[in-house]
C-alpha cells in the first residue's frame, strides 16, 4: 500500500512545504514598519469596518501616513495587549474597553494624553461627560473616547398594541414597567415581558446598577472605600428585579447572553433594557425607544449607564507615539465623527456633533429611534467607580443578581452578603 | 464459516438503524450551519433558529469570501497545516518509536517531561511562549518569529500528543516482525521506515487527521502571534465577521462552511486508509 | 476459549532476549536518542520552558501590566488554600470529568463498532462523526444553547411529551454542568470513534473467527477478544479525554461564563478570570501549577492502574 516511493515523495514534499513556507514569510512584516506607518488594533465588524477602512484611507490621502490596522475581536485585545505588552511589542494604538481603565493606565507603555487633550483645538469637555470619566484614572488622561453608548428601553409596538396597553412614556415608573411586563407575558404563546442576561458577568450587574441608581443609590462611598448599594435604593432595585423574575415569572433569564436579542427580534419579548449597538440586530420587530423608567420621589429620575469605551496609545518610540496621537485627534474630530456616526449608527462621542442640526434626523433615517439614545446621553449623571478593585466587585454584585433572579435569595439577605464581600474586597 | 440464519432479513445492513439516528445527531449543527449561511441577515437574527430560510441566499459565500482577503487567509491556514502534519508525521515518529522500543537513559524521565507539557493551560504559557517566539525571530531566523508563519507551525511542529499517540499504537504492533529484520541486520531507521510504518497507516492517517484538524482550527496562538492582515489563518478571518456586539451571522456561517469543507473532504477521501486488510501488507498469515 | 492461531510470524520466533552486546547497548542509547531529539527539543522549548516560566511567576505578585513583580514566595498559593471558589471549582471540575470520560469513550466505542465495516454510506457515516471535530466551538456552543433553552429548546420539549416538567437546563445551577458535559461529548465522540476506529483495525478477523467457530456469541467474543486487544487505545483514550476535561475552558467561556452561580466555574476557567479579569496573573499561575499537579498525579494513577489492565500483543 505505502509504497517506498510514494514515502519518498512524503518526506520530498515535506522538504518543499517548509521551503515554501520559510519563503511565504518574507511577506509578513511587523506591525507598523517604517515610514512613521502606525499600527491601530480595533474590532470593527460590518458597517463599522468598512467606514473606519475609508476614514483610515482619507487619512493617508490627507496626510501621508499610513494607519495599517489589525482586527482583533474587543473580548480578544486584552489577551493579545497583555502578551504584546510583555513581549515588548505593544500596537500603537488599541481600541480597548473602558471598564480596564483602571488597570490599564498601571501599564508602563501607556502613554498619558493629559497635555495632549488640553491643546486648542481639541475641545476636551465637547465629549460627553461620561467618556472623560472614562478616560481618566486618577487625573490622569490614558485615552480618547472610542464609543459611547448607554442603555434605554426598547419596545416591540406590536406587542404592546396586541395587549391594549399604551406606548411607554417619558415619565414612567419602574412600577408601569413591571405591570406592562406582567401584561405582555403570556406562558401560552411563550412570550415574556421583558429579558435579563444572568451569566453573573459586568453585563448583569450594569443593567442592574442603572436601577441602582434610578433608585437614587450609589454603589460606593464617594471615596470609593465602603459599600453603599445596601441601601433602601438597593432593596427597591432587587425587588423590581425579583418580581418580575420569580414572582411575575415575566423575565426571560438569558444564561449566554446570546439569546435575548434574537428572542426580542422574533417578537417573544416585549421590552428590553439595552443599548443602541442592539438596534441593527431588530430589521423584523417595529420598535420604540423609551428613557429608562424611574423610582418617584427619590430624585433618581430617568437617569441611566453608559459604557465608552477608549483608544489607547502605547509607546513605540517619540515618533510612533506622535503619529498616533495626531491621527487619534482627527479621528476624533467633528468631521470624522460625524461621517462615522451616520455611516454606522454608533452614537456620536461628540455633544457638538450630537447638537448639530438635523443630525438626529439623518441618525434616524438610518437607524430608527436611535436618536433616542442620543438624546439620552444627557441622562448620564455619573460613572461607575474607576477603581483597579472594579471587576472583583463586579463578580460578587453579579453573584448577588443572579441568586436573587433564580429565586435562591432574598434581595435583603443577598445585599448584605455582598455588601460584606465588597467592603472585605476594598479593605483587604 | 456457520452463522445461525436470522428468520427475517432487512434489504440492509441492521448497523443502519443504528448509524442512521447516530448520524442524524451528529451532523444536526451542522444543518443548522449551513441554513444559516443561506439566510439573509434578518433571517438569521431568530430564535429559536428558523430552520427554512425563503430563498437560498447562495450569495452570502461570494458576500464572505470577498469580504477580508480569505484566498490569501486559506493559502496560510493550508500551508501551516500541512508542514505541521508532515513534520508531526515525521518527527513523532522517531519519538514514538524510540519512546516504544528503544531503551536509552532517561527515557522514562523525558516521556513523564513530554507528557507534562499537556498539563498546564495555555493561558498561562502563552506569554513565555510569545516571548521565546519573538527571541527566535529576532535571534535564529526571521521566518519563524512574530507574524511569520513559521511561529504558527515550529511551536507545533511535534507534540506531545503525537508522540503520545504513536507511542501507544507502536507498542500494539507484535514485536516478530520488527525482531525477525533486526536479526537479518537492518538499521532501526530502516526497520522503522520499513516496517513499522507500513504497519501503522492506519495510526499515521489518524495522526495525520488529527494534527490537520487541530493546526487548521487553531485560533488563540495565531491570535496573539500574528500582527498584520496578510498573515492570519482562516479562524483569525473568521472572526471579523463576529464583533464584541454584533456578528454576522450569515457571512459567518458561509465562511465556516468554506472552512469546513477542505476538511472534511480530506477526511471523506482519506478515511479508507483509516480501515485496512492485514492482507494488503503483505504480512498476514492464514 | 480454544487455542486460537496467531498469523504465522514470517520466521520462528527466535529466543525473545538474544544476548545484547555493549556495543549493541551503546548503539541504542546513540539511535535512541537520535530518534527522540528533533520531536523533544520542539516540545521542551515550547512546552516545557513556558511552564517553568509560570512556575516561576506564580510565586511573584504579577498583574502583567506593570513592571514590577515582586518575590511574594507562598502567598498565591496560601491564597488558593483558602479560596471557596477553588474548592467548588475543583468539584466541578472532577464531576465533569468524571461524567465526560466514560462517556465519550463509551459512545466513541459504541459507534466505532458500527462504522467498523464495509456497509454502504459507511463513509459518509464515518466523515459525520469526525465532523463534530471540525465544527467551531461558537458554532457547537450555539447550537447546544438553543437545544437546552429553557423555554424555546428541543429538549424541553421532548421531555415535555413524555411529561417530564420543564426544566432549567442552563439557568440551573444543580443542571448546567452537565449541558456542559453533553455538549462536549457530542464535540469529542468524533475524537473517541477515530482512535477506536484505528485500534479495531489491530484486531485480526482471523481471532474473531476462530472465536466464533468455537461458539462463542458476538457479546462474548467482544468482551473477551476484542476489548483485551483494544485496551491500549483504551488506555490513551482515558488518559487523554482526562487531560483534556480537567483544563475544561472553550465551551464555558462561549456559553455559561462560569455562571450561573459559578455552577460551572471549572479550574482554568477560573484562572482565566484571574488574569485577564482581575488581572491578577501570579495568582492564575498558582491555579495552574495546582491543575497541574492534580492532573500528574491523576494520570500517573491511570497509567499504574492502565499496566494492570492493558494487553499489548508484543
Amino acid at each position: 500500500m505505502a509504497s517506498h516511493r510514494a514515502r519518498v515523495r512524503v518526506a520530498w514534499s515535506l522538504v518543499a512545504a517548509l521551503a515554501l513556507a520559510v519563503a511565504g514569510c518574507g511577506t509578513g512584516s511587523g506591525g507598523g514598519g517604517s515610514s512613521g506607518a502606525i499600527q491601530i488594533w480595533e474590532g470593527y465588524t460590518g458597517a463599522e469596518a468598512k467606514a473606519f477602512a475609508h476614514l483610515l484611507t482619507k487619512y493617508q490621502h490627507e496626510h501621508g501616513v499610513q494607519v495599517t490596522s489589525l482586527y482583533v475581536n474587543n473580548d480578544n485585545t486584552l489577551q493579545k495587549v497583555l502578551t504584546a505588552v510583555r513581549g515588548g511589542s505593544p500596537p500603537d494604538i488599541a481600541y480597548l474597553y473602558g471598564s480596564w481603565a483602571p488597570n490599564v493606565a498601571q501599564i508602563p507603555q501607556v502613554v498619558t494624553l493629559t497635555k495632549a487633550v488640553q491643546k486648542p483645538g481639541v475641545n476636551w469637555d465637547d465629549f460627553w461627560v461620561g467618556e472623560r470619566d472614562v478616560a481618566t484614572v486618577n487625573g490622569r488622561v490614558i485615552g480618547i473616547p472610542a464609543l459611547v453608548d448607554n442603555l434605554a428601553v426598547v419596545y416591540n409596538k406590536t406587542l404592546f398594541a396586541r395587549a391594549g396597553l399604551p406606548d411607554p412614556s417619558p415619565d414612567w415608573s419602574w412600577a408601569q414597567f413591571q405591570s406592562d411586563a406582567k401584561k405582555l407575558t403570556s406562558p401560552a404563546i411563550k412570550q415574556f415581558g421583558t429579558a435579563y442576561v444572568t451569566p453573573g458577568t459586568e453585563d448583569t450587574v450594569w443593567h442592574w446598577e442603572a436601577l441602582l441608581w434610578e433608585a437614587g443609590g450609589h454603589l460606593l462611598t464617594p471615596d470609593n472605600k465602603r459599600a453603599a448599594f445596601d441601601s433602601k435604593a438597593g432593596l427597591a432595585s432587587l425587588n423590581t428585579l425579583k418580581t418580575m423574575a420569580v414572582t411575575d415569572k415575566s423575565m426571560y433569564l438569558d444564561p449566554t447572553d446570546s439569546a435575548y436579542a434574537n428572542l426580542f427580534n422574533s417578537g417573544h419579548i416585549g421590552m428590553l433594557v439595552t443599548g443602541p449597538w442592539d438596534l441593527s440586530a431588530f430589521p423584523n420587530v417595529h420598535y420604540g425607544v423609551q428613557v429608562m423608567p424611574s423610582y418617584p420621589g427619590t430624585g433618581g429620575g430617568h437617569q441611566t449607564i453608559s459604557g465608552p469605551d477608549n483608544w489607547v496609545i502605547f509607546n513605540n518610540g517619540s515618533s510612533r507615539v506622535a503619529q498616533a496621537q495626531k491621527f487619534l485627534l482627527w479621528l476624533t474630530a467633528p468631521a470624522q465623527v460625524r461621517y462615522f456616526s451616520l455611516r454606522t449608527g454608533d452614537l456620536p462621542i461628540r455633544r457638538s456633533v450630537a447638537d448639530s442640526a438635523g443630525f438626529d434626523q439623518q441618525m434616524d433615517t438610518a437607524l430608527p429611534d436611535v436618536s433616542a439614545f442620543i438624546n439620552n446621553l444627557n441622562n448620564v449623571r455619573q460613572a461607575r467607580p474607576q477603581i483597579p478593585q472594579y471587576p472583583k466587585i463586579s463578580t460578587i454584585l453579579g453573584t448577588m443578581i443572579v441568586s436573587v433572579l433564580l429565586g435562591k435569595s432574598q434581595p435583603q439577605a443577598a445585599l448584605t452578603s455582598a455588601a460584606q464581600q465588597v467592603n472585605q474586597a476594598l479593605g483587604g | 464459516m456457520v452463522r445461525a440464519r436470522p428468520r427475517f432479513r432487512l434489504p440492509f445492513s441492521p448497523w443502519h438503524l443504528v448509524l442512521v439516528p447516530a448520524t442524524i445527531v451528529l451532523l444536526f449543527p451542522f444543518v443548522w450551519l449551513v441554513l444559516t449561511s443561506l439566510e439573509t441577515s434578518g433571517e438569521a437574527l431568530h430564535f429559536p433558529p428558523l430552520l427554512t430560510p425563503h430563498v437560498l441566499k447562495l450569495s452570502n459565500y461570494p458576500a464572505a469570501w470577498h469580504s477580508a482577503p480569505f484566498g490569501r487567509f486559506f493559502i496560510n491556514s493550508t500551508v501551516v497545516a500541512v508542514t505541521t502534519v508532515l513534520s508531526n508525521l515525521v518527527l513523532c515518529s522517531l519519538a514514538g518509536y524510540a519512546f516504544a522500543r528503544l531503551r536509552f537513559l532517561g527515557r522514562g524521565l523525558l516521556f513523564a517531561t513530554i507528557m507534562a507539557t499537556l498539563m498546564v493551560p495555555f493561558q498561562v504559557t502563552m506569554i513565555p511562549q510569545f516571548i521565546i517566539t519573538k527571541w527566535l525571530g529576532v535571534n535564529v531566523l526571521a521566518g519563524v518569529g512574530i507574524n511569520h508563519i513559521g511561529a504558527l507551525i515550529l511551536p507545533n511542529a511535534a507534540t506531545a500528543f503525537g508522540v503520545f499517540f504513536l507511542r501507544q499504537f507502536f507498542r500494539t504492533l507484535p514485536l516478530e516482525y520488527e525482531e525477525s529484520a533486526r536479526v537479518d541486520g537492518a538499521s532501526r531507521l530502516r526497520v522503522l521506515w520499513r516496517i513499522v510504518l507500513p504497519l501503522s497507516a492506519p495510526a499515521l492517517a489518524t495522526l495525520a487527521a488529527l494534527t490537520f484538524l487541530d493546526s487548521w482550527n487553531s485560533f488563540l496562538w495565531p491570535l496573539i502571534a500574528v500582527d498584520s492582515t496578510n498573515q492570519m489563518t482562516l479562524p483569525l478571518g473568521l472572526a471579523t465577521f463576529q464583533g464584541a456586539h454584533s456578528t454576522e451571522w450569515p457571512l459567518l456561517m458561509a465562511g465556516n462552511v468554506m472552512s469546513l469543507t477542505p476538511m472534511l473532504v480530506i477526511f471523506f477521501v482519506a478515511q479508507r486508509y483509516f480501515v485496512r486488510s492485514v492482507a494488503a501488507t503483505g504480512l498476514a498469515g492464514t | 476459549m480454544a487455542a486460537v492461531r496467531a498469523p504465522a510470524p514470517p520466521r520462528a520466533r527466535a529466543s525473545s532476549r538474544t544476548r545484547v552486546t555493549p556495543r549493541a547497548r551503546a548503539a541504542e542509547q546513540f539511535t535512541g536518542w537520535g530518534f527522540v531529539t528533533p520531536g523533544v527539543a520542539i516540545i521542551l522549548l515550547f512546552g516545557a520552558v513556558p511552564i517553568i516560566w509560570s512556575a516561576i511567576m506564580s510565586f511573584q505578585r504579577n498583574n502583567l501590566l506593570s513592571a514590577h513583580t515582586p518575590f511574594v514566595g507562598l502567598r498565591n498559593y496560601r491564597q488558593l488554600v483558602h479560596d471557596p471558589v477553588v474548592a467548588s471549582a475543583i468539584g466541578h471540575t472532577l464531576t465533569y470529568t468524571a461524567l465526560f470520560v466514560p462517556g465519550t469513550m463509551l459512545v466513541g466505542l459504541l459507534l466505532a463498532v458500527a462504522m467498523n465495516r464495509k456497509i454502504r454510506f459507511i463513509s459518509v457515516y464515518r466523515t459525520a462523526a469526525y465532523a463534530t471535530m471540525a465544527i467551531s466551538t461558537i458554532s457547537e456552543a450555539l447550537v447546544f444553547i438553543w437545544l437546552f433553552d429553557p423555554s424555546y429548546g428541543i429538549v424541553n420539549y421532548a421531555l415535555h411529551l413524555v411529561g417530564i416538567p420543564q426544566q432549567q437546563f442552563l439557568n440551573s445551577p444543580s443542571e448546567a454542568l452537565f449541558v456542559i458535559v453533553i455538549m462536549t461529548i457530542w464535540g469529542w465522540t468524533g475524537f473517541a470513534v477515530v482512535i477506536y476506529l484505528a485500534a479495531l483495525q489491530g484486531v485480526p478477523p482471523g481471532l474473531i473467527e476462530a472465536a466464533a467457530i468455537d461458539g462463542a456469541g458476538p457479546w462474548r467474543t467482544f468482551r473477551r477478544v476484542t476489548l483485551p486487544l483494544l485496551s491500549p487505545a483504551s488506555l490513551f483514550l482515558a488518559v487523554w479525554l482526562t487531560i483534556n476535561a480537567l483544563q475544561l475552558f472553550d465551551e464555558v467561556y462561549l456559553s455559561t461564563q462560569g455562571g450561573p452561580l459559578h455552577a460551572t466555574t471549572v479550574l482554568v476557567y477560573y484562572l482565566y478570570y484571574q488574569a485577564f479579569q482581575n488581572f491578577d496573573f501570579g495568582y492564575a499561575s498558582a491555579i495552574a501549577y495546582f491543575l497541574f499537579v492534580v492532573i500528574i498525579v491523576i494520570t500517573a494513577i491511570q497509567f499504574r492502574v492502565g499496566r494492570r489492565f492493558t494487553y499489548y500483543r508484543s
